[in-house]
């Protein structure tokens, strides 16, 4: 590992981080501490703020999105508003999260299908992190008007790309997070330009007309899995409908807290032609293939081992 | 000779309206997978029927009370014709090179992938074999934008515009 690495976020703005002689790696109580930290700072804080979402790297399109939170008891109510392009709302919290089109006199809605955005990236039991990510301190920094700490999350192995994240000084609330690959290049990026940490927001909670879910559960599964790359987990199975496709298929989810890798499942009504593939950036992998009478897509936000270790390891059951 | 497929022809020579039909339709999301690339590969070759249909665009807002972007949509929908990648094949499984899949949703960006939201999705990937090349080829499919967005509602649950099983409500007079 060179004696500093920088991390490029775009444009001119290099984040150089701390590793040279000075910062070790945290401890893996420390981290773990850290992380949950963080966790439960981005569920447990009202606020309000502007923050932009940008996946790739320098010149790459960005979405800009008002945001507010509020910790209601044992969840988190969140209303995020579009600022360019379409106009758009969703509305999170762990009972039902919606996606709002407005067009003109017409409201279109669909049901989310999960009901957790940045800041709220790290899962509520982020302790296990500390497992399959070392976490080192970084410079300090300044953003949307707060000063923060960078900390660089580092994968332990290959099957997960790195974060840096750069926490709030006085509360740990995340103001920006890269997902970053194994040069440091920046793959996602979500910065805020804008908060007011606690502010208590008014998140309209009007009822909303009853729509069916947009996923039914998973009986009979025909598939196993021999093993999962360390530390992921199967965090959804469902029944649903892929965007503009009709029919439904089967979609798991595997996650190791912080990277998500999906599988996709439909009945093979021909011999499954095997597929590989990548995103122009390398962020994202893809592995189709025939698994007894199964077409398995395997796509995840993940390095080729992740992908590829979990497509090899399905097996169809007797 | 005239190799466009027989329902551009018809709506080329057939009454003037026919040809409206199709952009409008084509607008409303409303023409099936192969007919929209058809006219879309129309609209790339005629300037005549981009004009007519960057005032369909404009005469929809119109209709739906939107501000006058339309110059702006237009430009996107333009930029995207010129844009359009070649599609070709996915590799055989013979050849030991590993296919480039260019999954738009990643690779292009938010503008885009929104754009997409509004017009039907390209054809799969059905067409002719690059000649010979010795890179992996780009392909687009429709089937992986598919599970692109399917995966986004866990990947990272901003505002990725995946559509799918909506529910139209109407509330009259605007937002609820």
């Amino acid at each position: 590992m060179s004696a500093l690495r920088r991390v490029c976020l775009g444009g001119a703005l290099c984040l150089a981080s701390a590793l040279a002689q000075a910062a070790e790696p945290l401890s893996a109580a420390d981290a773990a501490a850290w992380l949950q930290k963080v966790a439960n700072a981005a569920r447990n804080t009202s606020y309000e703020g502007v923050f932009v979402f940008q996946q790739g790297g320098a010149g790459a399109s960005q979405q800009t999105l008002q945001i507010a939170g509020k910790p209601t008891g044992h969840d988190t109510q969140t209303r995020l508003v579009s600022m360019d392009g379409e106009q758009r709302e969703v509305r999170c919290s762990q009972r039902a999260s919606f996606t709002l089109m407005f067009n003109g006199a017409q409201l279109q809605m669909e049901k989310r299908l999960n009901n957790r955005h940045f800041p709220d990236l790290l899962p509520a039991q982020a302790a296990p992190l500390a497992n399959w990510y070392t976490v080192r301190a970084g410079v300090p920094d300044r953003v949307a008007g707060r000063e923060c700490d960078n900390f660089e999350l580092t994968p332990k192995d290959r099957f997960r790309w790195g974060y840096v994240l750069c926490v709030d000084k006085g509360t740990a609330f995340p103001l920006r997070a890269v997902m970053v690959n194994g040069e440091g290049q920046p793959l996602v990026q979500y910065r805020f330009t804008d908060i007011r940490l606690g502010a208590s927001p008014r998140i309209d909670s009007k009822p909303i007309p009853a729509i069916p879910d947009a996923a039914r559960p998973v009986q009979n599964e025909k598939i196993g899995m021999a093993a999962l790359p360390p530390g992921y987990a199967r965090i959804a199975a469902m029944r649903r409908q892929l965007p503009n496709r009709p029919g439904e298929v089967e979609h798991w989810v595997f996650s190791d807290g912080l990277t998500h890798v999906s599988l996709f499942l439909e009945q093979a009504s021909r011999p499954v032609e095997p597929l590989r593939g990548e995103s122009k950036q390398g962020m994202t992998h893809m592995i189709k293939r025939q698994v007894g009478a199964w077409q398995a897509t395997v796509l995840g936000d993940a390095p080729w081992p992740a992908v590829e270790a979990i497509s090899t390891a399905l097996e169809a059951r007797p | 000779m005239n190799t466009q497929p027989s329902h551009i022809q018809s709506h080329r020579h057939a009454a003037p309206d026919s040809q409206g039909e199709a952009l409008s339709a084509l607008l409303d999301g409303e023409l099936p997978a192969e007919e929209a690339r058809d006219v879309l590969q129309h609209l790339n070759g005629d300037a005549a029927a981009r004009a007519r249909f960057a005032a369909y665009v404009a005469i929809g807002d119109t209709l739906r009370g939107q501000a006058v972007r339309e110059s702006d949509f237009t430009a996107q929908v333009m930029a995207a014709l010129q844009d359009e990648p070649t599609v070709l094949a996915p590799m055989r499984q013979q050849d030991t090179r590993r296919p480039l899949l260019w999954l738009a949703a990643a690779a292009v960006g938010a503008l885009t992938w929104g754009l997409w939201q509004t017009l039907p999705n390209p054809d799969p990937a059905a067409s002719m074999v690059a000649a010979t090349t010795a890179q992996p080829v780009p392909v687009q499919s429709a089937d992986v934008q598919a599970y692109l967005a399917a995966h986004q509602d866990f990947a990272q649950a901003v505002l990725a515009p995946a559509e799918m099983n909506f529910t139209r409500v109407s509330f009259v007079g605007g937002h609820p």
